[in-house]
């Protein structure tokens, strides 16, 4: 085959992708942005040398806030889209829970343009699933895909109402829309952390698992019956999980979990430092110890971040008043990699099946490396140790979980439609031409 | 001749369907009269109504009836008397027919098994409405040159079919009358288990249209749906589910059984277009509750059982 003047190969990368049965050393050869050949002695007329690293389809995130319109102090598309792409990810969705909230074609519109402009990695964008993300009435779902929204999410609030849900998940299955759904029950989740050992100890106000469980029962419930695509996101219960076990085949339902619930527990409440407040809360050993097996099994389907910057001033406060949430993006790959793989918790081919191949058939698009898919993929040096430091982080935003812990495992190169879009040694990944 | 209800048209033959159509023509042509002279025909209406209780009185007026006429305002029934009181009342006073109004799903049923007169259903509930589907079927079968040439036409029935009593009497009318029906509306407005109809549900006007559908069937939305649980807003319904002057490039017909909401189910000129049939279908009810009455109370001969 000749190669086309655009043309990139990736020479001697170690290529893992569970999902197209690739295991190997092997050359990609990336033309026209999609994934040309895959094989040995591949040339092309610009090459890289990929030699001792590991090759994944790039990574997917379904959840992620990149703050914008409203607070992009906190993050813009530019520096979340950089920070996903410095993680490894390819292709995020980006959630509605914004100011304003994403609930009217204009402003869908007007995101699909910024996005365009700016995003390096493939951004979707999540709409709401009700007017101002109140739980009352529903948003025009038709129009808002026609503006260019791929899903609708409660996600942030939830959906006080049961049959407000309801009804809104049968109008997205008419409008051919996907559901995110975020499962807190708002008369339980009276507190700041979870209800357990640490916080009555450390005197935190707790909310209870159930708070999770109960919304997370009512929304499978309604997944079977309305036959809507539901996805549950940011599972963090055992029992959660055994629930969407319960409804796997009685239901269109996907689910995730975060890699801070897969690999952080309430113990850090008892630090009592603001930047441990995240919603849902971290849970006990043994939830973490659930939704990693669930997360293993193929019960829960794939990772999903729930990146969520917050500006320091929001999060160098008292636990009940710092704001919830957690940087995800950067640190996603390592930490799992740290915490799961190398404690013999799960097996590489399923954390990159975990956070490549599964989110990437949710969306319909990346996390494949099969010629003809879209040439969005990962280097990753699987023996580097890094310290994470607020100092070097992308995102605007610095409040990692993560901070001060070394990791193994660090993504150094990012394509997306044959384009680098991370490189972060610069010299190491020097196209030769 | 014995008499007979209108409580649904599930088991009305499509040759009954004909001979009441062709009696509505007799009616509307003037050469059937006086057929309910001496009957007294009663109007139950326990919920508000402007052209079906008119007509309904029209029609039995022009046929020689005396009409008692009992309504939510100001009679028995504002006084809170129960159905079942009211129609033994009005069995016990010699009606020949009683036509039924009520806002609840089976009324028309329930009174039937107290009374010895036909009793007319003009609406129960979200159940059925059968004089509507048969006038709806005479303004077609006029406009479309015939009741045979009703066969194989096709129909999409648009909107909130869920809360629809209309839809509930149309669908097996049209079934009977040899129509290919689909359905279009959000899921949200329709019955959970639509697909028991075994009819084809599609996702916009437009879309029927690609399909080849030549009469659009409308159904009013009721105010208090527009906007929020069932519905995102007027907006999107219009946009979707309301027919629109494109809609008629290719000749389909438009029906509504009433009132229009102007800009909601049908854009506000199409209304009295030439492709409407919706003041076509006020003109039929006359005649055709002409004929209903005249069948129910036994004063025509009827062609089938």
């Amino acid at each position: 085959m000749i190669p086309t003047p655009t043309d990139l190969v990736v020479r001697n990368a170690r290529v893992l992708d569970p999902g197209a049965g690739l295991d190997g050393v092997m050359d990609v050869r990336l033309a026209e942005g999609e994934i040309a050949e895959v094989g040995e002695n591949l040339r092309g007329t610009r090459e890289l040398d990929a030699d001792g690293l590991h090759l994944f389809p790039g990574f997917v995130d379904v959840h992620a806030h990149w703050r914008t319109p409203g607070r992009e102090d906190e993050e813009t598309i530019e520096s979340g889209s950089a920070s996903a792409a410095a993680g490894g990810f390819t292709g995020v969705v980006m959630m509605p829970n914004t100011d304003p909230i994403v609930d009217s074609p204009v402003i869908v519109s007007g995101l699909a343009r910024k996005i365009e402009r700016e995003s390096r990695v493939r951004a979707r964008i999540s709409a709401a699933l009700h007017v101002g993300l109140k739980g009352e009435r529903l948003t025009e779902m038709r129009l808002l895909k026609e503006a260019g929204a791929f899903c609708v999410s409660d996600d942030g609030l939830g959906t006080a109402s049961a049959g407000v849900l309801r009804n809104g998940m049968t109008y997205a299955r008419s409008a051919g829309l996907p559901l995110i759904l975020h499962c807190e029950d708002h008369t339980l989740a009276t507190g700041v952390v979870h209800d357990g050992v640490a916080a009555s100890l450390a005197g935190i106000p707790g909310s209870p698992a159930s708070a999770e469980d109960v919304a997370t029962a009512t929304a499978l419930i309604l997944a079977a019956e309305t036959g809507a695509r539901t996805h549950i996101t940011h599972v963090s219960t055992a029992l959660s999980a055994a629930l969407v076990a319960f409804f796997k085949d009685r239901a269109d339902v996907t689910a995730d979990t975060t890699p801070h619930h897969l690999t952080l527990t309430d113990d850090l409440i008892s630090t009592l430092e603001g930047l441990y407040r995240v919603n849902p809360p971290l849970r006990p050993d043994a939830d973490r110890d659930g939704v990693g097996e669930a997360l293993r099994a193929g019960v829960l389907d794939f990772v999903a971040t729930d990146h969520a910057p917050h500006a320091s001033e929001e999060k160098e406060l008292p636990l009940e008043e710092a704001a919830p949430g957690f940087l995800g993006h950067e640190t996603a790959f390592a930490a799992l990699h740290t915490e799961l793989v190398l404690a013999g918790k799960i097996t590489l081919p399923r954390l990159i099946e975990a956070m490549s191949c599964a989110p990437g058939r949710w969306m319909g698009e990346g996390g494949s490396l099969a010629v003809g898919e879209p040439a969005d993929l990962t280097l990753v040096d699987l023996s580097e140790r890094w310290t994470v430091d607020s100092g070097t982080m992308i995102s605007r935003s610095s409040n990692s979980p993560y901070l001060g812990r070394t990791l193994t495992g660090r993504v150094v190169g990012t394509i997306v439609g044959g384009e680098l879009v991370h490189d972060r040694t610069g010299a190491q990944l020097g196209t030769r031409g | 001749m014995g008499i007979r209800s209108f409580l649904s048209l599930e088991h009305t033959s499509r040759n009954e369907l004909r001979e009441i159509l062709d009696l509505a023509r007799a009616h509307e042509e003037g050469s059937v009269e006086g057929t309910l002279t001496g009957k007294t025909v009663c109007l139950a209406f326990f919920e508000s109504s402007t052209r079906t209780a008119v007509s309904f009185e029209l029609a039995a007026r022009r046929c020689g009836a005396d009409v008692i006429s009992l309504s939510d305002k100001g009679s028995a029934i504002s006084k809170g008397e129960s159905l079942v009181d009211t129609v033994v009342t009005l069995d016990s006073l010699g009606a020949d027919a009683i036509v039924l109004r009520h806002p609840a799903a089976g009324s028309a049923s329930l009174a039937s098994r107290h009374t010895a007169a036909p009793v007319v259903n003009a609406g129960d509930g979200c159940g059925q409405h059968p004089t509507q589907a048969l006038l709806d079927l005479y303004a077609l079968s006029k406009a479309l040159g015939g009741f045979d040439e009703l066969s194989g036409r096709r129909v999409a029935i648009i909107g909130d079919v869920l809360h629809s009593r209309v839809a509930r009497s149309v669908i097996p009318a049209f079934t009977k009358a040899g129509m290919e029906i689909s359905l279009v509306a959000p899921r949200t407005l329709l019955p959970r288990d639509a697909g028991a109809w075994g009819l084809p549900v599609l996702p916009s006007v437009d879309e029927a249209i690609d399909r080849g559908a030549e009469v659009l069937y409308t159904l009013r939305l009721q105010r208090e749906r527009m906007t929020g649980a069932r519905i995102p807003s007027v907006g999107e319904y219009a946009r979707f589910y309301g027919v629109a002057r494109r809609h008629l490039r290719g000749g389909a017909l438009v029906m509504h059984p009433g009132p229009v909401n102007r800009g909601v189910e049908i854009e506000g000129d199409v209304v009295l277009d030439a492709a409407s049939l919706v003041p076509n279908q006020v003109a039929a009810g006359v005649p055709v509750r002409s004929a209903v009455l005249t069948v129910a109370t036994g004063a025509a001969q009827r062609v089938a059982a």
